[in-house]
């Protein structure tokens, strides 16, 4: 029974066409049961279904309708508003300064990742392919994930400070490339094992060094892998608050977590003005998980089964 | 070992010289923090002022004296392990109802990863309207169903206000674990099945004597992983209770940022941490263990 969920298995069985697990037995079902255990079976299925539709996406369709919904019918306890309004986002759009949130958001999110994904493709491509380090360094590289975040803000706050990056997304950037790390490496490395090393031994027979090997023959195969890491990354550092929160302490610093989580703080917020600066900060998330939803599932699943 | 590229020398200079700006990394983000840790836990330090001097195990003494201190832990270790199982459960039947999809499975795959991508402070937003006394949408379902007179505000409660961050973490994370469970169930071997059907075991049999069995790796993996995710919450107590009412729902990440950065008490937050990432290490070993044997067993 061992390694019956490889990740390599598990990946190329979400990444490849949902048409391949077809394949499999139409469904386990004992030989004699009569279609009208079939039947209540479905629609038990079907029941169940709703539920947790309904549990997943309430709360976001509740948000939408918030966000539309005029302060009155709030108020008065509605749960369908018959009038709907722009006021909402017009009213937040006038309070903060939200694009120069995006801004600080996606500085830090993007530089962030690419320094990450950098450092991280090395060091598990040493480790896949080298074994570098024997088990210290795979235990040593994944230390930093089991650590809770708040061991190193204070440490790292100081840090910022000393080389005068506090209150600047640059510095979270510095930061969140550093810390995350271990996450890329984790799901970069089953992405690495997959690439079949005759590829490199057949480049290096040609004369290729190994930095050439790596930016002409691994890094091309790799861009799967990459791609699903790094938009894992990207949603990673742009969802994240206890940072963020610690070292931009400074108004025009703020990423769209910490200013969201101030704004809904503020009393004179109306509900309707805070669903919809939270729903402006979710929609870029949410396109990620439309278009790239492949690659997601792709990476989260490969990194997490190991 | 057979698939190394280049043995002995060359490939290890390589491999060194490769590892080096990862090495560099963890320096900057686990060696030196958990050395400023030590190092701030037995002095006095303040956010302006780290260092001032030598206090011993003062730190520690205080927070093993501090009702504050051990009740978080206490309700952190026991939040961690609720919601972990609570959701591997959840995200098994999910995964399994999954399984049983024959079209549409593109969709639902999209959908149940809105919540997981959502970030967490707008998560916990949306969670604090709905669970809101004035014009909250559970309020006006239970005022309008006839079940309560007055609003009612689970968040203010001692007793709720903990379980509704947990209902908001399962939100989140549930379809987390049940992507990943549905990711194994794909990948096992349908030949097991067949050998299943042709024996004629019922449902529940198949996923009792076969199902059950091969997922449990991945299931006490995925267990480890929320468990970790689980201790480390801070997002959500921020913004939906901030540790209250009177500390009713206070977990340690979160009060130990607050002693840090918001009491400025630097040197008292850091003996906190070290207890808080010794009773993590604690917790975790037996599920790494479980984890080990049902992999290698």
């Amino acid at each position: 029974m061992t390694q019956t969920t490889t990740p390599i298995d598990t990946t190329t069985a979400l990444i490849t066409t949902d048409r391949r697990r077809r394949r499999r037995l139409p469904r386990q079902r004992s030989a004699g049961r009569s279609s009208a255990a079939r039947a209540s079976g479905r629609v038990g299925r079907g029941i169940l279904w709703a539920v947790v539709l309904a549990g997943i996406l309430l709360p976001i369709l509740y948000l939408l309708t918030l966000s539309f919904t005029p302060q009155s019918q709030i108020a008065t306890g509605r749960v369908f508003p018959d009038e709907l309004t722009l006021g909402n986002w017009t009213a937040m759009w006038d309070r903060m300064p939200i694009l120069l949130y995006a801004l600080n958001s996606i500085i830090a999110a993007v530089l962030g990742c690419v320094l990450s994904l950098v450092i991280a493709t090395f060091v598990a491509f040493a480790i896949a392919r080298y074994r570098t380090g024997g088990g210290f360094l795979p235990m040593y590289v994944l230390a930093s994930f089991v650590a809770p975040p708040v061991v190193a803000i204070v440490p790292l706050f100081f840090l910022l400070r000393a080389i005068g990056l506090v209150n600047s997304p640059f510095g979270l950037a510095l930061i969140y490339g550093l810390v995350n790390v271990a996450v890329a490496a984790a799901l970069l490395e089953p992405f690495i094992e997959r690439i079949p090393a005759e590829l490199e031994e057949a480049a290096q027979i040609d004369g290729a060094g190994p930095l050439r090997t790596m930016f002409s023959v691994v890094i091309p195969l790799l861009l799967p892998g990459l791609i699903a890491t790094g938009i894992i990354i990207l949603i990673l550092n742009y969802n994240e608050l206890l940072f963020a929160l610690t070292v931009l302490q400074s108004n025009e610093s703020q990423t769209l977590p910490v200013a969201i989580s101030l704004f809904q703080g503020d009393r004179g917020v109306q509900f309707g003005q805070m669903a919809a600066a939270s729903l402006a900060a979710i929609v870029p998330v949410y396109i990620a998980a439309v278009f790239m939803q492949r690659y997601l599932v792709g990476g989260l699943t490969s990194g997490a089964i190991k | 070992m057979a698939k190394t590229v280049t043995r002995g020398r060359p490939g290890r200079k390589i491999g060194w010289a490769f590892s080096t700006p990862a090495l560099i990394a963890g320096l900057i983000v686990t060696i030196y923090p958990l050395v400023y840790l030590v190092a701030s836990s037995v002095s006095r330090s303040t956010l302006g002022r780290p260092f001032q001097e030598f206090v011993g195990g003062d730190n520690f003494a205080q927070a093993f004296g501090d009702s504050t201190v051990t009740d978080a832990l206490v309700r952190t270790t026991v939040f961690a392990i609720t919601t972990a199982v609570f959701q591997v459960a959840l995200g098994l039947v999910i995964a399994l109802l999954m399984r049983q999809l024959t079209r549409g499975q593109h969709v639902i795959r999209t959908l149940i990863l809105l919540p997981l991508l959502t970030p967490p402070v707008m998560a916990a937003v949306v969670w604090k309207l709905i669970l809101a006394p004035n014009g909250g949408l559970l309020n006006a379902v239970l005022m309008q169903l006839g079940i309560v007179n007055e609003p009612v505000s689970l968040l203010g409660s001692p007793v709720w206000a903990i379980v509704m961050v947990g209902l908001a973490d399962s939100w989140q994370w549930t379809p987390f674990v049940a992507l990943i469970v549905y990711a194994g169930l794909l990948a096992l071997p349908q030949s097991v099945y067949e050998a299943a059907q042709v024996e004629g075991a019922n449902p529940w049999q198949t996923f009792r004597y076969i199902t059950f069995p091969m997922i449990l790796p991945t299931l006490t993996a995925v267990l480890l992983i929320k468990l970790i995710i689980s201790f480390k919450i801070f997002d959500l107590i921020y913004v939906l209770t901030a540790g209250g009412p009177a500390d009713a729902s206070m977990l340690s990440g979160f009060l130990i940022f607050r002693t840090a950065m918001r009491e400025f008490d630097v040197g008292y937050a850091a003996a906190q941490t070290l207890i808080f990432v010794i009773v993590v290490t604690i917790v975790t070993i037996p599920v790494t263990l479980l984890r080990n044997r049902t992999r290698w067993s």
